[in-house]
């Protein structure tokens, strides 16, 4: 009876802590969202259709920006309900990744220009052709509308464009070293001439990219610069790392870093603005969007801080200097209601041109338009064309701005981590451009990259 | 002195039910009995089991036949056979991952468990009141987070941080501690050492203090001082606290992530990436490819240290006789 009953308990013991872990593990799901609602099936308890949408977070303007006009949408209407989240950018990948396994992915999702065409191809995004009108792509302009079409289709709605590289410079740290604000270098020479007389003390002369993950994208513009080609043939079939106008480039990186003209330990990364806002560096190269972080974090350093096109490598200021980098909205091709979430696109992006041009205030003017009618209505707007630095990228900068390139981040990380290796001295400049063709080769190989270029 | 304690019941109880023995022996033939204990046990174990098999094992089995796959989450996933483990093995990066986590380790768990040596050895000749005190001081960094400490050491590495500053007083530096490959991997080695020393000097003193003092006491009047007695008493009677430190260390090393995720995303020139963080990297490269070649080179690296923990599990194993 003693023993029975010993038995009965041991089971039952089994049973409940078997349930109890199992409970335990699978109530772990979900979260991260701010939303109640939920999105199973696409409606929420109170019959709207739900239409998720992540936005990859940027500058706290930008949030604000979406929220205002997310809430707007939601207000102004009675049958669907925006469900938004913010996403830190950090784990933005590896969370849509997740979410993408689970069939839980957003309906709606920031994407950059970058990764368009690879997500077409694996049939991430659905064409926006289908489901808003064709006006709204003839409003985007003719070398932006590029960046978004695949095959004579718009698989994302464009929102804006930053130029990835523009030279910034204290004039009040120019002036006292004896050199004339007025007459920037143009040369890279010159920069380096330039950053060594402002060099002084903890104060760097210049500050630039130094790790291999910043340099695969932010040289890109230089890479164009150098040899008019990036390090790869037009239809991904061979790696064109070793041509020598790349080893200038590294050269050029090099003698930045190796003669301390440069942090030799950065506290943050390329995008961040915040060494030269500070007063740590005399130059810097940074993306537009450095204005905006200016604009709102040192609003002292704006008085004596002046723009120009980043150096060429011959001084020809034609030649591009940066790449157009940007963000889009796309529409997941999985999306259980599309036409909903096309129509938000349609709202925030493609409708009424203030709400963009109330987004570029935002910005303080650091960034770019993409369509015609947006410009028309910020061209009313007196701050706009009141703003030091809005016309010297505009017209020097973006005018000459290549397209990012599609192909995959393997590819720009082994070049990137070539121009480190150049510049911390692991391996002389040619050895780290031959590194970089095989290890370039290797990935076309292995990706099957050749003639996959996307076709316009 | 007729009572039987509760200890004493219990541990009659136990000793009776590990010889089979039955308190109503002969009541029930002795095989039956043992089938029952076996179906108890059995049953008591099944939890586990069950739970290993669906969030272990299920998984296991289901990552090496989606090795075999490139997986998109949007199209169908196309068979490519073993595709994936030889680009793997032939990719330079994914051995220079190797290279970094064992030589990470190897800075590591050496360097962790002579500092945690000396240190029980030092707090269990302090007083109790002392060795209370300390106990709590050199366990305070094994509860705090990884993220924090990381980024606590970055300000120390800066140019101007407290390290440099130390440089400064010689008349040396600024040294790049981070931005260096040379420095790179032993900059980031140290938090980890630091994180890791109260958990071992613990375990360390836990074993110290098992050792009796009769030893040392002979010891030292043949006159022996306390380098001898370390080497002749303290770690041969250690020796198996030694391994499991050592192999729970170096596994635990190899798989280090957060560290160079933070401090250094695994540069200068992949200086700092370990196999987690290569792994991590190849994850987020968000296409079909990266996707599958993330998960085979994680049950490569799976691979790698299981051969390492049975190397040293053997090691264990053959030293299982040695008891103090």
């Amino acid at each position: 009876m003693h023993k029975r009953r010993n038995k009965t308990v041991a089971f039952a013991a089994a049973v409940v802590s078997t349930v109890l872990a199992l409970t335990a593990c699978s109530a772990g799901g979900g979260g991260g969202g701010t939303s109640t609602e939920g999105n199973t099936g696409g409606t929420s308890a109170n019959g709207k259709t739900v239409v998720t949408f992540w936005q990859q977070k940027f500058e706290d303007y930008q949030g604000v920006w979406f929220k205002k006009y997310v809430d707007a949408y939601n207000a102004s209407q009675d049958k669907v309900s925006i469900d938004y989240q913010v996403i830190p950018a950090d784990t933005w990948a590896q969370k849509l990744q997740a979410a993408q396994a689970a069939g839980k992915q957003p309906d709606v999702a920031t994407t950059n220009y970058g990764n368009i065409a690879a997500g077409v191809a694996d049939g991430k995004f659905a064409a926006l052709d289908d489901y808003m009108p064709a006006k709204s792509f003839s409003d985007i302009k003719d070398n932006v509308a590029s960046f978004v079409t695949i095959g004579g289709k718009h698989y994302a709605y464009p929102m804006l464009v930053e130029p990835s590289t523009v030279l910034y410079y204290n004039t009040d740290l120019v002036t006292a070293a004896g050199l004339d604000p007025k007459s920037p270098p143009t040369t890279w020479a010159e920069l380096i001439d330039w950053s060594t007389k402002l060099t002084s003390g903890d104060v760097k002369g210049m500050t630039i990219a130094s790790t291999a993950a910043d340099l695969g994208w932010s040289s890109w513009g230089l890479q164009y610069n150098a040899c008019g080609h990036l390090p790869i043939s037009d239809d991904w079939s061979k790696g064109a790392a070793t041509d020598p106008c790349f080893g200038k480039l590294l050269d050029f990186y090099k003698t930045l870093y190796q003669n301390n003209l440069i942090p030799q330990q950065p506290k943050v990364g390329y995008a961040d603005g915040s060494p030269y806002g500070g007063g740590e560096v005399a130059m810097m190269a940074g993306g537009s969007w450095v204005i905006g972080q200016l604009k709102a974090d040192f609003p002292a350093m704006l008085a004596k801080t002046m723009v120009a096109p980043f150096p060429s490598i011959d001084g020809d200021q034609t030649k591009p200097t940066a790449t157009l980098g940007g963000w889009t909205l796309t529409l997941d091709s999985k999306a259980k209601n599309p036409q909903a979430a096309a129509d938000f696109i349609q709202y925030l992006l493609a409708g009424d041109p203030a709400i963009m041009a109330d987004f570029f205030k935002a910005a303080g003017y650091s960034k770019y338009t993409v369509r015609t009618s947006v410009d028309e209505a910020l061209a009313t707007d007196p701050d706009a064309s009141a703003d030091p630095f809005m016309k010297i990228i505009s017209d020097k900068v973006v005018a000459h701005g290549k397209q990012e390139p599609s192909y995959p981040w393997d590819v720009a990380l082994a070049f990137g981590t070539a121009i480190e290796s150049a510049m911390k001295g692991t391996d002389t400049v040619e050895g780290s451009l031959s590194t970089a063709n095989n290890a370039i080769n290797d990935v076309i190989q292995k990706q099957s990259l050749a003639g996959t270029a996307p076709k316009k | 002195m007729s009572e039987i304690t509760p200890t004493e019941a219990i541990v009659g109880q136990v000793a009776g039910v590990s010889l089979g023995l039955s308190p109503r022996k002969g009541s029930t033939p002795r095989v039956a009995t043992h089938l029952r204990d076996n179906r108890t046990a059995y049953l008591m174990i099944s939890p586990m089991v069950i739970l290993l098999s669906i969030f272990v094992l299920w998984p296991l089995i289901y990552a090496i036949y989606l090795s075999g796959f490139q997986i998109s989450f949007y199209k169908g996933a196309e068979f490519v056979g073993l595709k994936f483990y030889q680009d793997v093995l032939e990719d330079p990066k994914f051995w220079t991952s190797l290279r970094v986590g064992i030589s990470f380790a190897a800075m590591v768990v050496p360097a962790g468990m002579i500092v945690s040596l000396m240190l029980a050895s030092f707090i269990k000749t302090l007083s109790s009141k002392l060795a209370g005190f300390m106990k709590v001081t050199v366990y305070v960094p094994a509860v705090i987070s990884t993220v924090v400490a990381s980024v606590l050491f970055l300000f120390m590495y800066q140019d101007q941080g407290v390290v440099n500053w130390f440089l400064s007083l010689v008349n040396a530096g600024p040294v790049a501690w981070l931005n260096n490959p040379g420095t790179a991997l032993p900059a980031i080695a140290v938090p980890a050492i630091w994180l890791g020393l109260g958990i071992t000097t613990l375990i360390m003193l836990a074993g110290l203090l098992d050792i009796p003092d009769s030893y040392y006491e002979s010891a030292e009047l043949d006159g022996a001082g306390f380098l001898k007695r370390t080497w002749y008493i303290t770690i041969p009677l250690l020796k198996n606290i030694l391994l499991y430190l050592f192999v729970t260390g170096f596994t635990g090393a190899l798989q280090m992530l957060d560290l160079p995720l933070v401090m250094t995303n695994g540069g200068p020139v992949n200086a700092t990436t370990t196999p987690n963080l290569f792994i991590f990297n190849n994850f987020r490269g968000a296409t079909p490819y990266a996707t599958s070649y993330s998960l085979t080179t994680a049950l490569l690296l799976f691979v790698v240290l299981g051969a390492i923990s049975v190397l040293v599990f053997r090691l264990i194993n053959s030293d299982k006789s040695v008891d103090g």
